[in-house]
């Protein structure tokens, strides 16, 4: 988790598009390393996006999400300036995101 | 779009973020309806769909699901949701059968479309499925995917 989570955040009229970018390994628990072991399950399990300190996305993520996971959304109603933040939980308990103002496409 | 690309577009634009987390993931502190993540641990499709509330759910055409018909890496396959129908406050994706079949659940406050892009890892070909609640109903709709390298075991 040392690379931290990328967020792109344009405006097109009044829209919003959102592309997030998590690296995160999003291990399932049911895979197994060479020597047959199972590798421990280690995955995001809630993502939040917010806009202008509202939250507007919430999500809840289970183990089917592909590794460094990719995300996009639209929003409505958006400025340009106006701030977007990201926010992650994982099922170790560690914690992530990032922050970005929305610009003209 | 490729990652490659994204990161290329984006660089390391955001380094900024620790600050904004601390406050944010308090659960159920942000839109109205929590999830039961217990549906997140069902192993059957059927019982996942309980679980969201969403057994007897309503097919529907103003659901759009893209998928590719033939995914060569089931590891991380993209997907495109958008629901059409009015009021709508959560999406969520199961694979029928990957050991967990539910993947995923997003709750939309109104400045949200209730539309999103996603990778997902699909264990074998499967049954896709989106749920779309709105107003309180739970709406459907699913497409078959061929996996040629599952992206789940080994």
């Amino acid at each position: 988790m040392s690379e931290p989570t990328k967020i792109r955040a344009t405006v097109k009229g009044s829209d919003g598009e959102v592309r997030i970018l998590i690296p995160h390994v999003m291990e399932s628990g049911l895979r197994r390393d060479p020597s047959g072991q199972l590798l421990a399950a280690h995955y995001i399990t809630s993502l939040i996006l917010s806009l202008n300190g509202r939250p507007v996305i919430e999500s809840a993520l289970g183990t089917a999400v592909s590794a460094n996971p990719l995300f996009a959304f639209q929003l409505q109603g958006i400025k340009v300036g106006d701030k977007l933040s990201v926010a992650w939980l994982d099922s170790k308990g560690q914690k992530g995101g990032a922050e970005a103002s929305f610009s003209a496409a | 779009m490729h990652r490659r690309d994204f990161l290329q577009a984006f660089g390391s634009a955001t380094a900024l973020a620790p600050l904004v987390v601390a406050g944010l993931l308090s659960p159920g502190a942000a839109l109205a309806v929590s999830f039961n993540r217990a549906a997140f641990d069902a192993k059957t499709a059927a019982d996942a769909l309980r679980l969201i509330g969403a057994a007897s759910a309503e097919a529907s055409r103003d659901i759009l699901l893209k998928a590719p018909e033939v995914a060569e890496n089931g590891a991380a396959v993209p997907i495109e949701v958008v629901s059409s129908i009015p009021g709508t406050t959560r999406l969520s994706v199961l694979i029928d059968k990957n050991p967990l079949p539910l993947a995923l659940q997003f709750n939309f406050a109104p400045e949200a479309a209730a539309r999103f892009q996603a990778k997902l890892r699909m264990a074998e070909s499967s049954r896709l499925r989106v749920v779309a609640m709105a107003g309180g109903k739970h709406y459907t709709v699913f497409r078959e995917v061929k996996v040629t390298v599952g992206g789940c075991g080994d």
